[in-house]
């Protein structure tokens, strides 16, 4: 009979009105968000030792970074990501071998101006330095740049002892 | 018949049922179409040349944004293909999770195939039940890959991460409820009399001028040609599954439809059966692959059976760090190919009608 359909599609939608509501207040409530969510970018800066294995791995170069010699160390003096230009794809979180950057859950990252855009994880001075450090002789050091070295040092023997990591994705 | 004076309309490109950036331009007699001429490019990234300086690893998430609605399969065509040229093996579970993950991209995309489709016929209560279980669709991928639409979850030797826990409990879940959601859809869409008034026998396609026109997927089984990549040179692993082909018989609209509403049912088939499966497959996720991937040089062909229609890629390696070229069979893009002939003699309203059957994402038409 023509108009069953029409009538079993009626029923249907009558039956969903009385069903749970799927839909949220956004944003006064919220749906969770999973722990893999690929959200703002967290970087933990003692972990980081500057080997730009991220910014070598990302397909749109989004991360600039830029680094000083401090001893035999790297430094890392600035992190930048302008992810107005990021895919969110994961593969530079992927590439740290040294787990320093992150997701997080945070998806609210919109900006009323575009200089607010890039994102700035670290941006910070290089700890002064005596000329004879570079050299490799012991002398007094300052009292800042010995805390730095010791945060460093860890991560640092572990990258040297293993393979070079600039090469990766040239 | 009476004649008037031809006159063009534009269709598009900013037109919500062109389902993107496309245009047709309309020779129209009365309301009757002439000609129609299907203009695209508008959405165009030039995709494949940027793989031309990218890494092999960092192509991956450019191919999520040509069929974004079911990125997976898009992955999957080109790490296959370039493991298929480096002869990589992917360990058991990495197959397991991609089949898992590309079946739910499928129903994702076919979820939104169906309830768009029922809202360019004027159906809005069908598109918002359809959306409903493709928002429980995308939270599992969501939690599996950490992105909804654009995953970038298959590597080169296997996926990027194995399932969270409890994952596959959830997707076994959805799975199971899913036959009583189909079958409202069915009750909702498919069902209904006016709906079929606008699709049955609207835009008809043979099967011989399907295959001339190098037509696949959906629109190419409603016309009753049994060609599913997955059954007929099956790539993975799904040999191992048992599934059907629904295959339609006058290839018009309402069979194009119709055909997608039951592959939904059978990549439920197929992921209940891959979760029964993995869970005696343990072991690594990720092959061991150099993390410098230099190909031999050579060429490669691959294609799989992607949401949308067959889509292929061919991927040549001059032995460098970089793919040489890279070429996509974009499924959505060919099967655009036979639109002027389908809509010539048909009404300006069919013309949504006829499209929406098409299911085109014109991230991939335009590349
Ligand atoms: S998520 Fe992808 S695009 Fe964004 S910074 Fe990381 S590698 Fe680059
Ligand atoms: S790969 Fe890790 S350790 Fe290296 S620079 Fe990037 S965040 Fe720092």
């Amino acid at each position: 009979m023509f108009g069953q359909g029409l009538i079993k599609g009626l029923q249907i939608t009558w039956k969903e009105f009385w069903t749970k509501k799927f839909t949220v207040q956004y944003p006064d409530e919220q749906h969770p968000v999973p722990e893999r969510f690929h959200g703002r970018f967290v970087l933990d800066v003692d972990k980081c030792i500057a080997c730009s294995l991220c910014a070598n791995a990302c397909p749109n170069k989004v991360i600039n970074l830029k680094r000083e010699k401090v001893g035999k160390k790297q430094f890392l003096t600035e992190y930048v990501m302008n992810i107005q230009y990021c895919m969110f794809c994961g593969l530079c979180v992927e590439a740290c071998n040294k787990d320093a950057l992150h997701f997080s859950q945070d998806f609210n990252m919109n900006q009323y101006f575009y200089r607010d855009i890039p994102l700035v994880l670290v941006r910070r001075e290089a700890p002064a330095e005596p000329e004879e450090e570079q050299a490799g002789k012991t002398g007094e050091k300052p009292q800042r740049q010995a805390k730095a070295k010791k945060q460093a040092e860890p991560a640092a023997a572990e990258a040297a002892a293993g393979k070079d990591p600039g090469k990766e994705g040239q | 018949m009476l004649r008037t004076q031809e006159y063009f309309l534009n269709f598009g490109p900013q037109h919500p049922s062109t389902h993107g950036v496309f245009q047709i331009i309309l020779t129209l007699d009365g309301e009757r179409i002439v000609k129609a001429e299907p203009v695209c490019g508008y959405l165009h990234r030039g995709i494949e040349k940027l793989a031309e300086s990218r890494t092999y690893t960092q192509v991956i998430p450019y191919t999520d944004r040509m069929d974004y609605l079911a990125a997976m399969l898009q992955n999957l065509g080109y790490v296959q293909a370039v493991e298929k040229l480096m002869g990589i093996e992917v360990p058991e579970r990495a197959e397991y999770l991609r089949i898992i993950s590309g079946e739910l991209s499928r129903l994702a995309s076919h979820l939104l195939a169906t309830g768009v489709y029922a809202l360019d016929i004027g159906a809005f209560t069908g598109f918002l039940i359809c959306f409903r279980e493709r928002e429980r669709v995308m939270d599992l991928l969501e939690e599996l890959t950490g992105s909804r639409m654009t995953l970038s979850y298959a590597r080169i030797g296997g996926v990027a991460d194995d399932a969270p826990e409890g994952w596959l409990d959830k997707v076994k879940q959805l799975m199971d409820a899913m036959p009583d959601y189909i079958a409202e859809y069915n009750g909702l869409i498919t069902g209904n009399e006016i709906f079929q008034a606008r699709t049955k026998f609207v835009g008809q396609l043979k099967p011989e001028t399907a295959i001339n026109y190098s037509l696949s997927g959906p629109v190419l089984r409603a016309s009753g040609v049994n060609y599913d990549l997955r059954k007929v040179r099956p790539y993975g692993i799904y040999d191992r599954f048992d599934f059907e082909v629904p295959l339609g018989e006058n290839g018009d609209c309402f069979d194009r439809f119709y055909c997608r509403v039951r592959e939904m049912q059978q990549s439920v088939r197929i992921i209940q059966q891959a979760i029964e499966q993995i869970k005696e497959v343990g072991g690594p996720v990720q092959a061991k692959v150099p993390k410098v991937l230099k190909p031999p040089k050579g060429d490669v062909y691959h294609e799989i059976e992607s949401a949308k229609g067959i889509i292929g890629y061919y991927v040549v390696s001059d032995g460098s760090n970089k793919p040489y070229r890279v070429h996509v069979r974009r499924p959505s893009f060919i099967n655009l190919g036979y639109l002027d002939e389908m809509l010539r003699g048909y009404l300006i309203a069919d013309v949504v009608a006829i499209l929406g059957s098409i299911d085109i994402v014109l991230g991939e038409v335009d590349c």
